[in-house]
């Protein structure tokens, strides 16, 4: 393939400078780097409320960010094709399993920093140095306190036949989904992780693409039961306070809610993996707080407060033993759903 | 087969090679993979999602096509074969849902109708192929309409005095001959929705392309991903095949000279239920989800969030026209001399140009990675300064944008110059003017609406693109779509709903642009 590939590259290299240039290209290059050190390149896939935070930083550290948004997977695939060329200083995720399949692709570079060694937990960290946690979020299980009393408190219990289309969940395609069944296999093997997903599925669940509009079809009575990010009841109560719906922390007696994680890991071929690295440390300690309550999410850091409307749903036991290992399972995680027709 | 000469060889030829590479090379870069199947992944697929896929797939394109092919080319019956109070008016409105993206569409039709019909029954493939066809009915009603009325009433009327009544006259005379311009909608229609990513995951609906996604984005095989999106290529390739079949041999020109209005005028009950049927199109696809928008941002703005939702409008306008524009311009040269000099090239000819459409048929992820493919290696030659990338720049966004959306162009031009009379051309050839010459002072000018329709076209859809603007933006370049993207992807669909509307609000001019220069066309081309 490559060879062909580049003969056809070679033919285009004419009109590949000429179309572009034709095309009123009035700001030039973009990408080419400014002024080295003073300026740091990010792709993020977080990008609620990200701004702000690197605002902040340009504030104290006088270093500019310019970065991109994006979905975390077609971030890394970007990532992957531009190689050596990829104007990126640092990835940034909103999940551990695209963060680590980057890593495992050799597009981020071990960084050895006794700054975030410190401060980020084993378990939060990549044990190459590839890419770090910055804080932590948890996929429950929701309920409605108008209709449910006694609410499934495993993952696996919302296969119960009681259940029977009752029951919400976020489509396969989305790593929230993904990550969710990677870390069900890394805690109890893919067979038994297949027959929990095919318990769901038996019980005919309602797929909506949206963690929020999950939240607000318990509300309005759609399904009784389902599965979702905790943040997201943070913002609805700070809109609603009575908005109906409650929390359960699943497998508190066994392995723990699964846990996932919003990341950063500096890039293989960065421009500027200093200001890179002066970024990630910052975000890991005087951006901590800032950055986690932005989307109402445990720092990474666990001797930081989070924000009180979060402590308010109480403490939990998370499964983050699995969390270093979502990426490699991510793949089987994928081939299960489809087995079983998750939508 | 009308007019023949010899091409010169050489330049022409090189040109038209090296166009097609280019276009074709971020699509060939990714399905190259096929070489060397991953049979693997292909036995899993097979046993799992692949045949749902393909049934789903086929199921919402034959939706959605006959939908737009009846609602489109009824309503053009109805603005054109008629003439009552408001007819300009209705058929100016009625091109405008295409100035809609669909996710837009989709999203505000999924929150309206959630409340009434349950979430459980708003996600399903009807309502899917309902959204999509209200979005895309435009295609064929646009072409369907400039056909209508490029006919002469006098064709009607010999019909008609031979004995048809009104509607048999228009059935068995003014379709067979618009036939070759619904198809061509049709065909624009069948591609969208091969294409499409953003609305079939709104409705659970599990496409190929959608699966293109799925496989490569959720386990990064990307060369499964792209043997996938293969599929999707031969589908497009089959359309086309089918596209062409339908028109035939056929090659209608005009002759005689037409009168400006041709509609039977009517009214009372006839002109209320033809009212009743345009605007009722209208409410669904433009009038209800505009004012849910509206309906929005004003809560936004009373509850002091007016800072939130529209801060930075100016500079997001900016970037969408910026890109829109380079992107429209592009298209517009390089379809023009694509058609141009691949006409009278024979096969080869033919099959270059289709090499160069290739992008349309791909949805736009997968174009956005081959072009990061393509430019990376490109950079890596290293044959400009050091400093300079191509991956990134809006240079890259633009080429993407062409790769995707040169077929709009190519198709438009290409067909609006095969309807420029063959005795025009003839004329001229005849007074010894070389090919270039006829191309540039007859044909093109003769052509020229269809050209201004075409880079409408074009321009709306650059003007919409998500996934390509998502992946490819340089720093500095935030069109509107993405910020749309940003908004909705949290389910926010309050912060949506200004840069919806200015997506709108751009796109109604350019529709009315589209209007005229169909008008034009009616004037010039006879």
């Amino acid at each position: 393939m490559r060879h062909s590939a580049r003969t056809v590259l070679s033919a285009t290299l004419v009109i590949g400078a000429l179309v572009p240039a034709g095309c009123g290209d009035d700001t030039g290059g973009g990408a080419a780097a400014e002024g080295g050190g003073q300026i740091v390149t990010v792709y993020t896939g977080r990008h609620y409320g990200i701004e702000a935070v690197f605002d902040k930083f340009t504030a104290a550290t006088g270093i500019e960010v310019r970065f991109t948004t994006g979905k975390d997977p077609e971030l890394r695939e970007r990532l992957i094709a531009e190689k050596a060329n990829t104007p990126a200083d640092l990835l940034m995720t909103a999940d551990a399993a695209n963060v680590e399949l980057a890593a495992a692709a050799g597009v981020l570079a071990p960084v050895a920093s006794e700054t975030l060694k410190k401060v980020i937990p084993t378990e939060l960290r990549s044990p190459e140095g590839t890419w770090f946690a910055l804080s932590r979020r948890a996929r429950v299980i929701i309920s409605s306190t108008e209709r449910v009393d006694s609410p499934p408190t495993t993952y696996a219990a919302l296969g119960d036949p009681a259940w029977k289309g009752k029951v919400c969940l976020r489509p396969s395609t989305h790593p929230y989904t993904q990550s969710l069944v990677a870390s069900i296999i890394a805690g109890v093997g893919e067979p038994a992780a297949e027959a929990v997903v095919s318990s769901w599925i038996k019980n005919d669940p309602l797929f909506i693409d949206s963690d929020t509009d999950i939240y607000k079809a318990i509300a309005t009575g759609e399904c009784d039961v389902a599965i979702a990010n905790s943040y997201y009841l943070g913002r609805l109560q700070t809109e609603d306070p009575t908005f109906p719906v409650a929390i359960t922390w699943p497998d508190q007696e066994g392995r723990g809610a699964h846990v996932n994680v919003s990341t950063a890991g500096v890039t293989a071929n960065a421009p500027n993996p200093k200001g890179a690295l002066r970024l990630l440390e910052w975000l890991a300690t005087d951006g901590q707080k800032m950055f986690s309550d932005a989307n109402f999410e445990f720092p990474a850091d666990p001797s930081v407060e989070p924000a009180a409307l979060v402590t308010a749903w109480g403490p939990f036991v998370g499964d983050t033993a699995a969390i270093v290992r979502l990426g490699e399972f991510q793949p089987a995680a994928v081939a299960l759903l489809s087995r079983v027709g998750y939508e | 087969m009308t007019v023949a000469w010899r091409p010169g060889r050489g330049p022409g030829w090189a040109l038209l090679v090296v166009v097609s590479v280019v276009m074709a090379a971020p699509v060939a870069v990714t399905v190259w993979s096929i070489t060397d199947p991953s049979v693997e992944v292909w036995r899993e697929l097979w046993r799992t999602r692949l045949p749902g896929m393909i049934v789903e797939t086929a199921m919402l394109v034959a939706l959605v096509v006959t939908g737009t092919v009846i609602v489109g080319t009824a309503l053009a019956w109805l603005v054109t074969a008629h003439e009552f109070r408001g007819r300009r008016l209705l058929s100016w409105l009625l091109m405008t849902p295409i100035a809609i993206p669909g996710y837009v569409l989709g999203f505000v039709w999924l929150d309206t109708l959630q409340g009434p019909l349950g979430a459980r029954a708003v996600r399903s493939i009807w309502l899917c192929a309902a959204v999509l066809i209200v979005s895309l009915y435009p295609y064929v009603y646009v072409f369907a309409w400039s056909a209508f009325r490029e006919q002469s009433p006098r064709t009607i009327d010999v019909a008609r005095t031979l004995g048809r009544s009104s509607f048999a006259a228009w059935w068995r005379v003014v379709v067979p001959m618009a036939r070759p311009s619904i198809a061509a909608g049709a065909a624009l229609v069948a591609m969208e929705v091969l294409t499409d990513v953003g609305t079939v995951r709104l409705f659970n609906v599990s496409t190929i392309a959608d699966g293109v996604l799925r496989v490569w984005f959720g386990t990064g095989n990307r060369d499964a991903a792209a043997e996938l999106a293969v599929l999707l290529v031969v589908a497009a390739a089959s359309l086309i095949a089918v596209e062409r079949a339908l028109r035939g041999r056929a090659r209608y020109t005009q002759t005689g000279a037409r009168d400006a209005t041709s509609g039977r005028p009517v009214t009372g009950l006839r002109a209320a239920a033809v009212n009743v049927a345009g605007w009722g199109v209208l409410c669904i696809a433009v009038v209800v989800p505009v004012a849910r928008l509206v309906g929005w941002a004003l809560r936004a703005h009373r509850l002091g969030q007016t800072e939130t939702i529209s801060g930075d409008l100016g500079f997001h306008t900016a970037s969408s026209l910026k890109v829109a524009g380079a992107a429209t311009i592009a298209c517009l040269v390089i379809g023009t001399t694509m058609v141009f000099i691949a006409r009278d090239r024979g096969r080869w000819g033919a099959a270059l140009g289709r090499l160069a459409s290739l992008g349309y048929a791909v949805p736009g992820p997968v174009v956005a990675i081959g072009v990061v493919v393509t430019l990376a290696a490109l950079d890596r030659r290293g044959w400009w300064s050091g400093e300079v990338l191509l991956v990134g720049s809006l240079a890259g966004l633009v080429y993407a944008m062409v790769v995707r959306f040169l077929a709009v162009a190519h198709h438009g031009i290409g067909a609006s110059v095969s309807k420029v009379s063959a005795s025009a051309v003839a004329s001229a050839r005849t007074l010894g003017a070389g090919p270039l010459r006829v191309a540039t002072r007859v044909e093109l000018p003769l052509a020229r609406a269809g050209v201004i329709a075409a880079a409408t076209l074009v321009a709306i859809d650059s003007l919409k693109e998500l996934p390509v603007t998502l992946l490819l933006r340089p720093f500095g370049i935030e069109p509107l779509p993405v910020w749309v993207w940003q908004a909705t992807s949290e389910s926010l669909w309050v912060q949506a709903s200004v840069p919806s509307l200015m997506i709108v609000a751009i796109g109604m001019p350019l529709v009315g642009l589209l209007l005229w220069s169909v008008e034009r066309g009616a004037q010039v081309v006879s």
